[in-house]
């Protein structure tokens, strides 16, 4: 014992450098901790296999999420199948959606642009593809912005809500709430869809939920998809192979309880899967049409992006 | 000297022996067998990572598989039963006793295992290897799951099994000649390790009756749907594999104790201070489980706590590296193959230590979590530090058992390719967390910075397997046709150099 002296000195500094980190950490964490009074809500919903969002005016989200650079913002993160986990890594955002309990956090985002929502938690068969978009818009309503670290100062009620689809055409409002409406998958095609999207909108054919006319859904062929389609194995679509004429518009009704939608291509990975039509996601018990117009005659598969073991047929006459 | 490779026994008089040597020696093939089919699975993995999109599995599910048996079989299938198995070797010889306390439930603990390995490969579970409800519960496809759960429920009992043995052998069947505080840091690391065992273990084996029980649907209690909590499952589990990954890496730090001053030609720096860190840090262990679940939604209190609990850990850990440096410091160092290997895991120890302080850090850890800097850092610990121990304990061992000498150029060119690989893919997986990549998926964003580290970090852990292919030629070929190795010195390290204890002058069977 009688050459212990280094190592004492030695575990005294090992020791002085972890009090020093725990110090600091505990420090930044209790900053971290304890969202602003003034912050502004957003329900953060996990479900296998996309995120939706709602605000606290009642704006509805699904793996798009718009907030102003500036604002706090506290999230309710709940999920409601298995354990998901919400993250935006540019932000150091990190937390788990456990089903059955509402944890929190929050955030003051200072830099406008558009930032990667990932899922970090097992969940199952397109934990991959669980991925969202955050769009941090520039706040021109309010000149005392703040960035992360000051005080925020600003009240609630800045946004007005007015519903703009991704592409920049207009979306019908359902009910009390409005609905923004975009397709999940990967940020890379996501450019393209937009675009379509936007086509459809500013042509008539608007294809998103809420749009559904009596007279249409009266006269056209109709799809369903029926309760239980979610669990593979279950009858997805009745009818599963539809033939209709050139020109029909087709109602789709989901009758079930998950979202779901009816989108070309054989599985989420063809190469023009979504191209030709794509109702993008169909809450549960609402509707969406198919303009069959632009789609070519023949035989096209398709399939439902949440869950592609989800499949059908439609023959354009 | 007790394979007797050059005296051949019958094999069913190996396998159907209770003697300690025997069964350390199944304990060991079977070990070995585990890690060559798991590091299989992680060249698959790396495979499919190579470039984004996907290649070679059919989609995550597969993905989930390869990753969930990968882990599962080289953490208890490997790194435990090794563990095992060297001190069923070794521990009655350092304890000075004719074989382990019991020697029929030793051969029952052992032969629980090939059922386990059985269930787990058969099975070939999605659950990720922490299996966290409501997934496992409600979604996990059976019968893999139920097959995942009863095979690790019997490991379970079979480690509890192993370390009552080894407790009663160590404290009881000592020799009454030999003080606990003269006996080697291999047999302390092995009694810390055992009463760990016996203290974490229950707990999970608990947990996954619970959890078989929900799936089954007659219970609740990780099923929010019946009012049950799924965090209650994650505090049961890292209630137990917390203190595991202790239980992991002492006997690593107790074969590392062995070694070095043997091939340092230098006694040990601090015997005392060695015993002081085994001890401090199986009692602190236990405190620090909920920093792998800061994320789950925890109050700023509990997250204090596990933080100071987890920082407090990190000096007897930092002790053992002190005490290794100090033991080489001055001595006329040897590197054959078992002390490169223990030098290589000192370095990799070191850093995953640093990386896991970073993790503690509350703030640090939403960012590290779930990503795959959390993959580089426990794969520091388990390959970097816990596998290339084991790795120079098996050359260490290898001519004591075989009474051979393995091929030495080629350990070296073994632990060159492993320490570079491990190097290469790990630290890079760190910097690939910190681009926001997260862990268990099939497929990324097709950006360049993340394929191009994907690609090195393949091309490090294929290095791995290469290496390790040439270490399991060198094993088989030195074993049958390696020059005779002199019993005395095998390692050629000169006169007054004692090592392997009185094994030679041990009766080899009863």
């Amino acid at each position: 014992m009688g050459h212990s002296t280094p190592e004492w000195v030695y575990i005294g500094a090992v020791t002085a450098i972890l009090i020093w980190v725990g110090a600091e950490s505990w420090n930044i964490e209790h900053t971290l901790e304890y969202a602003p009074p003034n912050s502004e809500t957003v329900r953060v919903v996990g479900q296998q296999w996309f995120w939706s969002f709602e605000h606290a005016d009642g704006t509805q989200e699904i793996n798009e999420l718009h907030v102003k650079e500036g604002i706090p913002y506290r999230f309710e993160i709940v999920s409601n199948d298995v354990v998901h986990s919400f993250s935006v890594p540019d932000f150091a955002m990190l937390m788990d959606a456990v089903p059955g309990r509402v944890n929190t956090m929050w955030n003051v985002f200072d830099e406008p642009g558009e930032y990667l929502i990932e899922c970090r938690e097992y969940c199952g068969m397109l934990h991959q593809d669980m991925r969202a978009r955050l769009f941090v818009e520039p706040n021109t309503d309010n000149a005392t912005a703040v960035t992360s670290g000051s005080e925020p100062t600003i009240s609630q009620g800045t946004g007005t809500a007015t519903v703009i689809a991704p592409g920049g055409g207009e979306v019908g409002t359902t009910g009390s709430g409005t609905m923004r409406v975009v397709e999940p998958g990967n940020m890379t095609q996501t450019t393209a869809n937009d675009s379509a999207a936007g086509n459809n909108a500013t042509s008539g054919n608007g294809t998103s939920s809420g749009n559904a006319s009596s007279t249409a859904a009266a006269s056209g062929p109709t799809l369903s998809i029926p309760a239980g389609a979610s669990t593979a194995g279950n009858p997805a679509y009745a009818p599963d192979t539809l033939t209709v004429k050139k020109g029909d518009v087709i109602t789709v009704s989901n009758d079930d309880t998950a979202p779901h939608t009816v989108t070309n291509g054989a599985s989420p990975g063809d190469a023009d899967a979504g191209k030709l039509f794509d109702t993008s996601i169909i809450m549960p018990a609402a509707t969406a049409q198919i303009d069959t117009a632009t789609v070519d005659a023949g035989e096209h598969p398709f399939h439902c992006t949440v869950h592609p073991f989800m499949t059908g047929t439609l023959t354009v006459q | 000297m007790v394979l007797e490779l050059k005296k051949p026994r019958p094999i069913w008089e190996i396998i159907f022996s209770t003697h300690h040597t025997d069964i350390g020696l199944l304990y060991i093939i079977a070990s070995m067998t585990a890690l060559f089919a798991g590091g299989g699975l992680a060249m698959a993995i790396r495979a499919e990572l190579f470039l984004p999109g996907i290649q070679i599995f059919s989609g995550q599910a597969d993905f989930a598989r390869f990753f969930t048996v990968h882990g599962t079989t080289l953490l208890f299938l490997w790194l435990i039963p090794f563990a095992s198995g060297v001190g069923n070797y070794l521990i009655p010889i350092m304890v000075r006793y004719k074989d382990m306390a019991w020697p029929k439930l030793n051969a029952v603990a052992f032969w629980m295992i090939p059922p386990c390995m059985f269930l787990v490969w058969g099975g070939f579970s999605d659950t990720t290897w922490n299996a966290y409800p409501p997934y496992s519960i409600l979604k996990a496809p059976g019968p893999a799951a139920d097959m995942w759960i009863v095979g690790l429920k019997l490991l379970g009992l079979s480690s509890v099994l192993g370390a009552i043995n080894f407790t009663v052998t160590i404290l009881k069947m000592k020799h009454p000649d030999l003080p606990l505080m003269k006996m080697s840091l291999f047999a302390w690391a092995t009694l810390a390790t055992s009463l760990m065992i016996i203290v974490a273990i229950p707990t999970f084996a608990a947990s996954l009756v619970m959890l078989y029980t929900d799936r089954l649907g007659v219970t609740g209690f990780f099923n929010p749907e019946m009012g049950g909590d799924p965090i209650a499952y994650q505090h049961l589990f890292w209630f137990t594999f917390h203190p595991e990954v202790y239980i992991f890496v002492l006997p690593a730090i107790g074969m590392m104790y062995e070694v070095i001053p043997t091939f340092s030609r230098k006694p040990l720096f601090s015997y005392y201070s060695g015993v002081v860190a085994l001890i401090v840090i199986s009692i602190i262990g236990f405190g620090s489980w909920a920093h792998h679940m800061f994320a789950v939604g925890m109050s700023f209190t509990e997250k204090t706590v596990f933080m100071v609990g987890t920082l407090a850990a990190v000096p007897s850990s930092a002790m053992h590296v002190f005490n290794f440096l100090a033991t080489m410091w001055g001595g006329r160092i040897k590197f054959a193959a078992p002390m490169l290997f223990s030098v290589g895991a000192i370095l990799l120890f070191f850093s995953a230590g640093a990386g896991g302080v970073v993790n503690t850090a509350m703030p640090l850890d939403f960012l590290t979590h779930d990503s795959y800097w959390v993959v580089g850092h426990f794969h520091l610990f388990v390959m970097g530090t816990i596998s290339l121990a084991f790795t120079g304990f098996i050359y260490y061992l290898f001519p004591l058992i075989t009474g051979r000498m393995y091929d030495t150029k080629l350990a070296k060119i073994h632990f060159v390719m492993t320490f570079v690989g491990i190097a290469v893919i790990f630290g890079i997986q760190h910097i690939l967390g910190l681009y926001g990549l997260p862990r268990r998926v099939v497929d990324y964003l097709p950006i360049p910075e993340l394929i191009i580290m994907n690609q090195i970090a393949s091309f490090g852990g294929w290095a791995i397997g290469a290496s390790y292919a040439l270490f399991l030629y060198n094993m088989i070929k030195s074993a049958m046709f390696g020059k005779p190795a002199n019993p005395k010195d095998p390692f050629e390290l000169g006169t007054g150099v004692e090592y392997y204890y009185d094994y030679a002058r041990r009766e080899p069977h009863h």
